[in-house]
């Protein structure tokens, strides 16, 4: 009986030490303990440069679906999901301004100003429409032609301050140098892409044989690539900065804008994208420093795989106002609307376009989940 | 707590029943081991469902806690072992698409199984392999997530919990003792479990994880 006890006390201790503890998410922090985030860009990476004047009116500023809360989603940009993840302060426009031409718009300018210093400063100096070194880009007021309808969006007056003067605001007004504990993110290159397009359109329209027009294009992206890598690595990587974030360009052949231009049309976007992302890949000074997200693939992806991401249409632009700049959850079509004006439009988070080129918040959350992903493997995250 | 009460049920047990006759491993004997047992799981995932990055699996680490078993002769040759332990904690990390993220989590198990052992060679002699089969219970429990995981399932959201499971499966055993003296006597044996289970993140998505680990162990045991 004595022996049976041994093993009746061995079988209830087993016992026994089932059930202990509960799930919990764990330590949340990221394996690099970031201090700040510094954002330079395009409209990917805008958090609200012109959330002023006639936009700040309209409830919009992102491009992308406006209002906090406007899907279900906490945020809306990459760099606020991010931000979030990293355990930052959410970032906050270091330039805002418009160049409005009130005869048209009919809302006067708003001045350019600075919110990099103080302090809490203001470091995302993404803005809308910026190139890599040249104005103007698109939306910016210079391209407003009172005799072509087609340009008339331009007379919002996007401020489009090119990404090498983005950068080189924040070094003149905030630090000569980066901090080893910021995270550096840039993503440029679509609006140079956008404009090459345009070139190449009004060179053949007038004449000109399409090949070299094209090749001229090519040529253009690869020297702004260059100079995109050149800045990384001079103005970013020598000044300090450890953590440096590039994203290349999303496979802008696959947008609503692209696909309406035909096969040819996306074909000439496909070949540009390549050409600059290629580029900037071999220039870019690789090291322990830098990460390239590769964007690309992970875009075209969506569309291979786009139930796996969660999304249901790729090629639907949700929002019906011109630009999402200006888009919000009561200007969405109405397979997405919210039933009731108070709900969010949580459907929208199953597309992929806000506009023709820009991403839903779902969208951006994709990529802030690629960023991660590589950051995780980096080991930063 | 539980583990002290554990650990001094089992003291209290051996010092009850100490004065026992001293037979080698007969019908009616009972035996205790306490060892260190090491659980390998050999893993092969299921894509983490949608929506996540496609081909995300999970790769599940190795892990070692303190063993203990109970075993009762029922003849000279067959015998039952109850095998419970300390709980084990593996490391969870990313494979397929997310190889290289390294550690997303972790989570606890304790196994308990049961085994019915046949053992070979004489039962008064001093080296006696044995071969067993049975069932094991698993319970997963006490995960953690990380800052790694909730950014790839829900960046910017609250932090991802993963969640567990209680599964059944089937143990095979290969193992021999030695006999050192009356009492006392040194025992290894190797373990293949067969056992799946099934991890669901909180934020939705979940993968099957077949995880067959293969476990080894070295103890010391006390006839009665």
């Amino acid at each position: 009986m004595k022996k049976f006890h041994v093993l009746t006390t061995a079988l209830a201790a087993a016992a026994f030490l089932a059930g202990c503890g509960g799930n919990e998410a764990g330590d949340q922090s990221p394996r690099v303990a970031f201090t700040q985030m510094v954002n330079f860009g395009d409209s990917l990476s805008d958090v609200g440069s012109y959330d002023v004047g006639a936009v700040a009116l309209s409830g919009g500023g992102h491009f992308s679906i406006n209002g906090v809360g406007a899907t279900g989603l906490l945020y809306i940009n990459w760099t606020e999901f991010l931000a979030a993840t990293l355990q930052l302060t959410q970032p906050c426009a270091a330039e805002t301004g418009l160049d409005t031409i009130e005869a048209v718009v009919g809302v006067p300018p708003v001045p350019p100003t600075f919110h990099d210093t103080g302090a809490t400063p203001c470091l995302s100096y993404a803005q809308g429409g910026s190139r890599v070194t040249l104005q103007p880009g698109p939306g910016n007021a210079a391209l407003f032609d009172p005799t072509d309808p087609s340009t008339f969006g331009n007379a919002i007056g996007a401020l489009t301050i090119p990404v090498h003067d983005q950068i080189q605001n924040y070094l003149t007004n905030v630090s000569p140098t980066f901090s080893p504990t910021a995270l550096v993110t840039v993503l440029a290159g679509a609006n140079d892409m956008f404009i090459q397009v345009a070139t190449f359109q009004a060179e053949v329209a007038a004449g000109e044989d399409p090949t070299t027009a094209g090749g001229a294009a090519v040529l253009a992206m690869t020297t702004a690539a260059d100079e995109l890598a050149a800045d990384v690595n001079t103005m970013i990587l020598a000044n300090g900065a450890t953590h440096v974030v590039v994203v290349n360009i999303p496979d802008a052949s696959l947008t609503p804008s692209a696909i309406s231009s035909g096969a040819s049309g996306q074909a000439l976007v496909k070949q540009l994208v390549q050409a600059f992302n290629t580029e900037l890949a071999t220039k870019l000074q690789a090291g322990p420093s830098l990460l390239l997200v590769d964007a690309f693939s992970a875009s075209e992806d969506q569309v291979t795989n786009m139930a796996q991401y969660g999304l249901t249409n790729v090629t639907t632009q949700v929002c019906t106002s011109s630009s999402s700049l200006l888009c919000t959850k009561n200007t969405l079509i109405a397979a997405v609307a919210p039933a009731a004006s108070a709900a969010p439009a949580t459907a929208a988070n199953t597309y992929e376009y806000a506009d023709s080129v820009h991403p839903t918040p779902y969208g951006y959350r994709l990529l802030a989940e690629l960023v991660g992903e590589q950051m995780a493997i980096k080991g930063w995250l | 707590m539980k583990k002290q009460s554990i650990a001094s049920a089992l003291v209290a047990t051996v010092a009850l029943c100490g004065a026992g006759a001293a037979q080698a491993q007969a019908a009616g004997d009972v035996m205790v081991k306490l060892g260190w047992n090491k659980i390998m799981p050999k893993v092969r995932s299921s894509d983490l469902t949608a929506p996540s990055l496609p081909d995300s699996k999970i790769d599940i680490k190795s892990a070692s806690a303190l063993f203990f078993t109970a075993t009762y002769m029922i003849t000279d040759d067959i015998s039952v072992e109850a095998l419970g332990g300390l709980p084990y904690k593996h490391d969870i990390v990313g494979a397929g698409a997310v190889a290289g993220v390294g550690k997303i989590g972790s989570i606890h198990q304790i196994s308990p199984t049961v085994l019915l052992q046949y053992r070979f060679l004489a039962a008064d002699g001093p080296f006696r392999p044995y071969v067993g089969a049975g069932p094991t219970f698993a319970k997963f429990y006490g995960s953690k997530g990380s800052a790694a995981l909730t950014a790839v399932t829900n960046p910017g959201g609250p932090g991802t919990i993963i969640g567990g499971d209680t599964e059944w499966g089937g143990t095979i055993e290969a193992g021999a003792n030695y006999k050192i003296d009356k009492h006392w006597f040194v025992d290894a044996a190797i373990l293949k479990t067969f056992i799946n289970t099934k991890a669901t993140l909180s934020t939705g998505q979940s993968t099957s994880a077949r995880l067959n680990p293969v476990s080894i162990n070295a103890s010391i045991g006390y006839t009665f």
